[in-house]
């Protein structure tokens, strides 16, 4: 009897994964048929180059995946639609991410050729190099138009050999946001344009210790940007010094002492109370939920882009936030600032579609309508139409962003700078915060914390 | 003749798909495939990264001899994250058997709600290793999370559960406990099989509750309580999805678990081939802390055949 319904199930397994054969047959002819259908357009394409090349009639599917807050997500998927609907034939297929998840999401499609067809980067495109289709050519064919862009912004996402890695999707340099009223209240200094990081430290100081909440919220992983590459930007003249070189082959400065009085502050800080500990820390996932928006700071660091998006949470809830540079170390020092690519849009090398992906990246940048949904969210826009027709409609929050991306362009910055990361930065920078709780928990000396920081560092070129 | 045949083959095809190495290889087809496939060409490709500088980015693996177990013994978090991850293991894994018996024992009882109450302690483990629960787990034990709350109402004082070092780990600890409910059905599983004429004879004999506990019940129960501890211990050395999503690892990576940190250095800092070395440690160290719970076992499991 046990043998019979075994047989009787064994016999029905193979009937249903027969039928499972069936249907897969069936499908199969499909995929294959496009296929087809994909070279004979390829074939052809040489022949008709100018008047189809850039919108080809066959059916295509890019995939696009970025990282952000939930405003950059909402506005995205809206242009994406818009786009989908200007050009019936394109389909896109869209992934959003955390900024964490979506480098270890790239790094596992890098390691598996599968690299989406257009994808975001930053300052550490270096190490994607490989996966990036450089856009020249697309440029030469007028498939990516840069008319409205000048060179100089053309050139903040080329690397050395002026390869164009990618269209920037705006400018951005670093600031301060903060709560002017929460300063008046407490009896805090409210920062000057030149203000040091000292005043950064008193403000805060007295901030925790008159309204009980932190003085400054977690700078998070920019602490290595300010406590590393800005902080030692401000020391010496202009361009002295950098944490890296300018080709990024070894470090730019030579005293691993230098570090220090910023470790010092910063574990000072969280040990009074005025800094969130690395537990607080932990609650903020991005900017939207970071302490000052949460009313539990006075002030935190930002990308200068994501300043409209917590302007306007904050206003909601009746406050007023103010920009202010980055602190100095010495009041009439280098100011360590820059202009920089915020992000930028790439193209694949590992897409099937890198014409379509390109024609994408161009209308991303280019097109007014487009701008005017994503509101410089990823920064201010480099197409000098765009911005202008931005600017004419500027929220209040928008209207300080540009004002002050203009004062900080006013400031005097080194010839040659470099604000990309070498392969190898993200472990600097995890240690790096590490060594300040361990400071902070009495375990090292900051001197030590500097120490092993320029050691870690410089592994990085051996 | 030709029906004959055809009954023959009939009949040959019908005594080999009844063949018990047929059917049995059939059915545990999905299984070698899933293996071979997912686990052993995978297992023996990090083998051969872990003696290379193979990484995910720019997928060159050159051959790097020891350097890899070399540097691993100079690094301070490895140090530190084995040091975490032992002291996980050691405190988590008693604590989540003693609860998961005690609740077992306490379910022995002949009731109709015992198999409700029964699924009801396992819904813990059918939902705790997700990222959801880890993230309720954060809210609870946030600086102004329930927990908190609750002992702030008590007029005592909130506890800053992830910004102390020497805290951190807890929560973390009563994450994995609270997910005892499969070893609880096995020790379930355990206690029915005991027979009910040795506590009957005790009972004659006078012997309370705790002595028919520790003089019948555990020494009974000391293969299952053998193999869940096994089996405790490897799947504690493992844990990754809390500290992952609570803690990151901080603060001062007072919870950077083993697994936590393999995959920052395999998927954060694109050092694949350390993180493969890493790997095979940590099944170096595994399978020593197995065999030692072996060798150990035959001093106090107890084992009927033996007697």
């Amino acid at each position: 009897m046990k043998k019979k319904l075994l047989s009787i199930a064994l016999s029905m397994a193979m009937v249903i994964s027969l039928t499972a054969c069936g249907s897969a047959q069936e499908a199969a002819p499909a995929p294959a048929e496009t296929a087809a259908a994909e070279t004979t357009v390829a074939a052809e394409e040489p022949a008709a180059e100018e008047t189809v090349a850039a919108e080809p009639e066959e059916d295509i599917t890019l995939t696009m995946a970025w990282w952000g807050s939930q405003t950059r997500h909402d506005r995205t998927i809206e242009v994406i639609e818009m786009y989908e609907k200007e050009h019936p034939n394109v389909h896109i297929e869209y992934e959003y991410y955390s900024f964490d998840d979506y480098f270890t999401k790239l790094k596992t499609l890098v390691a598996s050729d599968q690299v989406w067809d257009v994808f975001q980067l930053g300052g550490n495109f270096p190490q994607y190099m490989d996966k990036i289709c450089f856009l020249n050519e697309f440029m030469a064919s007028g498939i990516v138009d840069t008319t409205n862009i000048s060179d100089a912004n053309l050139k903040i996402t080329q690397d050395t050999e002026g390869n164009q890695i990618g269209l920037s999707n705006g400018l951005n340099t670093y600031g301060i946001a903060y709560d002017p009223a929460m300063f008046e209240e407490a009896g805090a200094k409210l920062p000057a344009d030149n203000w040091t990081w000292d005043d950064y430290y008193e403000a805060a100081e007295t901030i925790h210790e008159k309204l009980g909440i932190y003085g400054s919220s977690a700078f998070g992983s920019s602490d290595f940007i300010a406590g590393c590459s800005t902080y030692v930007a401000e020391h010496g003249t202009v361009g002295q010094y950098s944490f890296f070189n300018i080709d990024l082959s070894g470090m730019g400065f030579d005293d691993a002492q230098m570090l220090t009085p910023y470790i010092q502050m910063r574990a000072d800080m969280i040990k009074s109370g005025s800094y969130p500990d690395a537990g607080a820390e932990a609650e903020i996932t991005d900017i939207e939920n970071d302490f000052l928006v949460t009313g539990e700071a006075a002030m935190t660091w930002v990308a200068v882009n994501q300043f409209p998006t917590i302007y306007d949470d904050c206003q909601a809830d009746g406050r007023t936030l103010a920009l202010a540079p980055i602190p100095k170390v010495t009041a009439d020092g280098p100011d360590g600032a820059v202009i920089q690519s915020s992000q930028m849009l790439c193209v694949s090398q590992d897409s099937q579609h890198k014409e379509a992906a390109a024609a994408f990246i161009s209308w991303f940048q280019n097109s007014t309508d487009c701008n005017n949904v994503l509101q410089g969210e990823r920064g201010i826009p480099v197409n000098s139409e765009v911005r202008a027709a931005l600017s004419a409609t500027a929220t209040p929050g928008q209207q300080i962003m540009y004002d002050y991306v203009d004062k900080v362009s006013g400031f005097k910055m080194p010839d040659k700078y470099n604000v990309l990361s070498p392969d190898g930065q993200d472990q600097v920078v995890d240690n790096y915060r590490n060594y300040i709780q361990q400071v902070a928990f009495g375990e090292i000396s900051a001197e030590e914390a500097a120490d092993k920081t320029y050691a870690d560092a410089t592994a990085i070129f051996n | 003749m030709e029906q004959k045949r055809s009954v023959r083959t009939g009949n040959r095809l019908y005594k080999f798909i009844n063949n018990e190495n047929t059917v049995g290889n059939v059915f545990a087809f999905p299984f070698i495939f899933g293996f071979i496939c997912f686990s052993l060409i995978p297992m023996l490709t990090s083998f051969r990264y872990a003696f290379t500088d193979y990484s995910l980015g720019t997928k060159t693996a050159e051959f790097a001899g020891l350097k890899n177990f070399i540097m691993l013994l100079q690094d301070e978090v490895f140090l530190k994250s084995l040091r975490v991850t032992l002291r996980y293991v050691l405190i988590s894994v008693p604590m989540k058997l003693i609860f998961a018996l005690l609740v077992a024992f306490l379910l022995t009882r002949k009731s109709k709600m015992v198999t409700l109450y029964r699924s009801l302690y396992y819904i813990p483990s059918l939902v705790g290793g997700s990222v959801a629960v880890a993230l309720v787990w954060k809210q609870l034990f946030a600086r102004k999370g329930l927990i908190n709350m609750i002992l702030q109402a008590q007029g005592l004082k909130g506890v800053n559960w992830f910004g102390d070092q020497k805290l951190a780990l807890l929560p973390l600890i009563l994450m994995s406990v609270w997910q005892f409910g499969s070893s609880m059905i096995i020790f379930a599983a355990g206690l029915k099989e005991i027979p009910a004429v040795y506590y009957e004879a005790a009972q004659i004999d006078g012997a309370n509750g705790f002595q028919r506990f520790f003089k019948i019940t555990l020494p009974c129960l000391s293969p299952i309580i053998l193999y869940n501890l096994v089996m405790q211990t490897i799947s504690a050395f493992m844990a990754f999805t809390q500290a992952f999503i609570i803690t990151e690892g901080g603060p001062n990576n007072s919870t950077m678990l083993y697994a936590l940190y393999v995959y920052n250095q395999a998927f954060k800092y694109n050092n694949m081939g350390y993180a493969c070395a890493m790997s095979w440690f940590m099944l170096l160290v595994m399978g020593a802390i197995t065999l030692i719970i072996f060798k150990t076992s035959k001093f106090w499991v107890f084992n009927e055949s033996d007697q």
